[in-house]
This record gives structure tokens, C-alpha cells and sequence, in this order.
């Protein structure tokens, strides 16, 4: 890992176009500012690791046999609120 | 990427976290498992999920993509969008992602998985009676 030292306002530049700025230091957190272009997406890593986790929960090789039955009970839901 | 998109092959624009190698998926609709479609990979490792509308799920689910997000998507104001929760299944409950949906344009055929720090939704809505 690439270690820096960086003072408030002070920035460090990843790759084309992707600036990374330390905009406020505190006791208990610091604060960053990311410049990156659109098509770069930025995400706080706990999120991403929570998504991740989820996402690979949820990969099944195949539908469970009761799926139909959680299916049925989701439409009939459905039609009692009122849905088309 | 081609002009002309694969008509049933949506592209993700970003991959799904924890399945980087993946970005091809077919929708699989049967009236049978409706509302529930099937959303599977078409590379390695192929992995295939369970998802629904959010709004099936939850009356009056609502959430709103980001400029950045709506880039993505090339969506235009309108644009209909498709929402799907993937699902988490355990024997005979499940559990339906509705914090981090992906949402795909399907003018264009291509998606993204919402990663907002959102925390209006649970990552694992109970789909199950208890």
C-alpha cells in the first residue's frame, strides 16, 4: 500500500482525472472530497462490502420448489391492495 | 458497445459487487413464479438470482436516481425504467434487497446496481410470514 501524509487541503491524484482531497481533519473522522469522472464510481467500502455480501447471499443455483407458493401468496398481496 | 443491443441480453454498466467477471444478464419471466423473474449470467461464474419490482414488495417504494446514475442508464426523461431487488432465498423464507436494486434501461438494455448510502430500505426485506 502507497502511504501518504497529506495536510488539510492537500490532495493526491489517481490515474486521469481522479483527484482525492482532504478537506477537513477532525478528532473522530476525515473529511475527503473525490473528483472522479461519471463513468468512475465512488462508494464508501462498508456499503460496498454490505452490497457485496448481500449479492452473493442471494445467488441461487436454483429456485427453491416453494418459490410458487411465496409467488402465489405475493399476487394474491397484491390484488388485496388494490393492485391491477 | 454495439449500437444495436442484443434485445434480451441486458448489459451491466457497472458489475453487480462480488460478481466483478459478470456483466451479461438474460430476464427470464414465467407467469408461473411471477412476480418473481429470474436474472441469469451469461459469463463465468454464471451466477443466477431471483428478483421483483421493489414495489411489489413494498407500497409506495420509492427511490430516486442520482444525475450520475441516470448517465449510466443514458435514461431519458421517459424513459420506464425496470426495478428488480435481487432475492435472497433459505429454505422457506426469503428476503428481497431492497436498498440496492438494479435498475435497467430497457430501451438500451443496460443496468446498474444502485450502491447509494440509502438507508431508508433494508439490504434483506422479509418476503416470508413469520
Amino acid at each position: 500500500m502507497l502511504v501518504f501524509t497529506r495536510k488539510r487541503g492537500e490532495a493526491i491524484v489517481i490515474g486521469d482525472g481522479i483527484e482525492i482531497r482532504v478537506l477537513r481533519v477532525g478528532t473522530d473522522g476525515v473529511r475527503l472530497g473525490v473528483t472522479a469522472p461519471a463513468a468512475i464510481p465512488v462508494h464508501r467500502l462498508e456499503i460496498y462490502e454490505a452490497i457485496r455480501a448481500a449479492n452473493l447471499s442471494a445467488a441461487a443455483a436454483r429456485a427453491p420448489e416453494r418459490l410458487s407458493d411465496l409467488a402465489a401468496r405475493l399476487r394474491r398481496q397484491r390484488r388485496a391492495d388494490g393492485e391491477p | 458497445m454495439s449500437d444495436s443491443p442484443d434485445q434480451n441480453v441486458i448489459l451491466l454498466v457497472d458489475a453487480l459487487p462480488g460478481f466483478e467477471a459478470c456483466r451479461r444478464f438474460v430476464l427470464l419471466a414465467s407467469s408461473e413464479i411471477a412476480p418473481f423473474v429470474r436474472l441469469q449470467g451469461l459469463d463465468d461464474p454464471r451466477p443466477a438470482f431471483l428478483a421483483l419490482d421493489p414495489r411489489t414488495v413494498l407500497d409506495g417504494y420509492r427511490a430516486v436516481l442520482t444525475d450520475v446514475e441516470r448517465q449510466r442508464l443514458d435514461a431519458e426523461a421517459d424513459d420506464s425504467l425496470l426495478w428488480l431487488s435481487l432475492v435472497k432465498i433459505d429454505g422457506e423464507r426469503a428476503w428481497a434487497n431492497l436498498r440496492a436494486p438494479v435498475v435497467v434501461n430497457p430501451r438500451r438494455m443496460i443496468g446498474l446496481q444502485r450502491l447509494e448510502a440509502d438507508d431508508v430500505y433494508a439490504l434483506d426485506h422479509p418476503l416470508h410470514q413469520d
